[in-house]
């Protein structure tokens, strides 16, 4: 941006660094880059502590609790019935938006017509795969990429999202672990719970603001 | 354009107007109790809250001590990322960097998630007088841009707009709608709202967020809203902008979550908001969506100039809201009356911090230093400490009306004579209490009509504390 914005930089961490008082710049250097490398260890609160089949529960409870619906499925073959349940039981047409998920690839998807892209102004039903869950807020994470477009997320009226249950964590703690160690690095994390609202009018919480009316996650075992 | 033109100096007279608008009031009292219950039950619910409330304070305490190589650690991230950050050291750098950015991308429209910092450097102004139209995404913020406002509150920007003067707004600005359409109810009122501004994302060039915190351990951005508004803006457009100050630094994804809990519970007591969104950098190889361009406008606006000073403690601040839900004065007066863009307790100390004791030095006098704020402060800043900071500087700089100067120059000088302030209490004691008579209520008393204004003041009952105290002993 040119000279002038490099030296407003240099001002700005000048009277920065003036203001940091005590060690040594080195000293000060490798504190910050161990501090960074390392969050200081702390206990997790009991809530984001689940595990054993509590997990489960305690993660349906929450996403409920942030007015997400929930579909159990014992394996992901019997997710295009569950989504075609789901859709006739909502009166939505046969049809679902996805991006590239290898998960939906080898499936029959029998009646419901899947098209393949982004998010577009109207889209009554887009589908994505969450690659966790966190029992803390009953919320979903997911990726942005080809697999799953980031504007499925959020143009969708109704979202649908597939979740492993294996990939369900206690709580940001092992989330954040178990996501650096998948070695994901997408533009956008997505942590959902729930569909979109909003209380800017009259101060009453009405769901569908801009993004989801409706969240239903299906949840395939193992 | 002028809405950003503090009106801080009115402060009184804005607190006055307030009072008597009766809308505003029927707005504040349905918000009071609601967001007070919402937090306590919320704080019941997570035992470990004050434990968390702690560890977000030490945490941000320790980016504070070395905020320029976490900046720079941050910076190093984005930029590995393909991400370009901008420093700005005034509101006005922000602005000349914000009208490039939109230039070079030829930007018509700006689509606007929630953004604080843009507030303060009235973006919205600077786009405007420049050819471009912002149109502000939240749905409460767009409602108060149709009214040509600015946010009365920093999470529920629009919480002193009745509903029918919601329904005024959209007939106004939706004139392509049918004029006998139904907006007779809320259903009503969103629906319309999200199809207009769904069309809106589509045609926006830029899209502009601000950034609840910063993450130095991988150069992502962090939003959360409960609308989706923020990731449209930020999703549909080709580029996108970043607004942050700079102290919105957290060092670790770990940080990041524990700032994230007690964030959303000390707004709007959930547990969390509906979406956070961790971004960073433009769309990846690959990527069919997203923006091609991701830029980071860093503001500094008198923040450093806060480190090492009585007031680097506000740079704690996540802007959750939660001193003014809390706020007697807040509660009465609502967020215009403070006459900027950060109303409040959490306001009365920056504002002066951002714009000077001398057009702030009003705000830090609109307490009752109840201790509400800082007891709630999920970051634990001392707000009421800071605002008789304030009013030390003020009284200093000879900012403070003659007659409270005088007033409080007769009293120090008495109350450093223990004798004097003795007997002079007794005898305040002795004479209300006359005056008082048999109801132990007083009607109407010189120099406190602000008081017997309105309600009656009880007569003191009893002896003064040193009494007591004696006999105790």
């Amino acid at each position: 941006m040119g000279a002038a914005a490099v030296s407003a930089r240099d001002r700005i961490l000048a009277r920065a660094r003036a203001a940091a008082s005590g060690a040594s710049d080195p000293d000060r250097a490798a504190h910050v880059a161990a501090r960074i490398a390392h969050a200081p260890e702390a206990p997790a609160p009991r809530q984001a502590s689940s595990h054993g089949p509590q997990r489960l529960t305690q993660f349906m409870a929450k996403a409920e609790a942030a007015s997400a619906t929930l579909g159990r499925v014992s394996n992901l073959s019997e997710l295009p019935k569950a989504l075609a349940h789901e859709l006739r039981k909502r009166n939505l047409p046969a049809v679902a938006r996805v991006g590239s998920e290898p998960l939906f690839a080898g499936l029959d998807w029998g009646a419901i017509e899947l098209s393949q892209g982004i998010g577009r102004v109207e889209e009554p039903v887009t589908l994505s795969r969450a690659e966790f869950g966190l029992a803390e807020i009953g919320a979903v994470a997911l990726a942005s990429g080809p697999a799953n477009p980031v504007t499925l997320t959020f143009l969708g009226e109704t979202h649908f999202v597939v979740l492993r249950e294996a990939d369900i964590c206690a709580g940001f703690e092992d989330f954040w672990i178990a996501w650096r160690r998948r070695g994901l690095d997408p533009r956008t994390i997505n942590i959902v719970a729930g569909p979109s609202r909003s209380a800017d009018i009259g101060q009453v919480l009405q769901l569908g603001a801009h993004g989801p009316i409706a969240l239903h996650l299906f949840i395939v075992a193992g | 354009m002028t809405l950003h033109i503090p009106t801080t100096p009115a402060f009184k007279a804005n607190a006055r107007a307030a009072l008597d608008n009766a809308n505003l009031q029927s707005a504040l009292r349905g918000s009071r109790s609601n967001s007070v219950s919402k937090r306590a039950k919320a704080r019941a619910d997570l035992p470990e809250f004050d434990d968390l409330r702690d560890r977000a304070r030490d945490l941000k305490n320790a980016v504070l001590a070395n905020l320029d190589l976490y900046l720079e650690a941050y910076e190093a991230k984005v930029v590995e990322s393909g991400g370009v950050v901008h420093w700005a050291e005034t509101a006005e750098d922000a602005q000349r960097i914000v009208l490039e950015i939109c230039r070079a991308a030829g930007a018509k429209t700006v689509n606007k998630g929630k953004t604080m910092i843009s507030e303060e450097c009235a973006i919205n102004d600077h786009l405007i007088a420049n050819g471009i139209t912002p149109v502000e995404t939240d749905l409460g913020e767009y409602i108060i841009q149709l009214r040509g406002e600015i946010p009365s509150h920093i999470i529920a920007p629009a919480v002193h707009v009745t509903v029918r003067e919601v329904e005024t707004a959209f007939r106004k600005a939706h004139t392509h709608l049918p004029a006998d359409r139904d907006l007779s109810d809320l259903a009503a009122l969103m629906h319309e709202a999200r199809g207009v501004l769904r069309e809106k994302y589509f045609e926006a060039e830029v899209g502009i967020t601000g950034a609840n915190m910063l993450v130095a351990e991988t150069g992502q951005s962090v939003i959360v809203t409960n609308e989706g508004n923020g990731d449209l803006s930020q999703s549909l457009p080709r580029v996108h902008i970043v607004m942050a100050s700079l102290e919105k630094i957290v060092p670790t994804l770990e940080d990041a979550a524990t700032v994230l809990r007690v964030l959303a519970r000390s707004a709007t007591g959930q547990e969390s908001t509906v979406y956070t969104t961790f971004s960073k950098g433009p769309r990846r190889v690959g990527d069919p969506d997203g923006p091609e361009e991701y830029h980071v406008v860093l503001l500094d606006n008198g923040r450093t100039n806060m480190l090492g000073t009585d007031f680097q403690d506000m740079l704690r601040c996540i802007r959750c809201g939660a001193c003014m839900n809390h706020c007697p004065v807040y509660q009465a007066v609502g967020g215009h009356a403070y006459g900027w863009v950060y109303p409040g307790p959490m306001g009365a100390v920056l504002t002066p911090s951002l714009i000077g004791v001398e057009q702030g030095g009003q705000l830090p006098n609109a307490s009752t230093f109840c201790g509400r704020c800082e007891a709630v402060c999920p970051m634990r800043i001392p707000l009421p400490k800071m605002m008789r900071n304030w009013r030390e500087r003020e009284f200093e700089k000879k900012l403070t009306p003659g007659a409270t100067r005088a007033g409080l120059g007769v009293w120090a000088w008495v109350a450093q004579r223990p004798a004097l302030y003795r007997l002079a209490t007794r005898l305040a004691i002795a004479s209300l209490r006359l005056t008082g008579g048999k109801r132990g209520r007083i009607r109407s008393l010189p120099l406190a009509g602000g008081w017997t204004g309105q309600r009656d003041m009880p007569a003191p009952q009893g002896d003064t504390f040193m009494a007591q105290w004696a006999r105790r002993r």
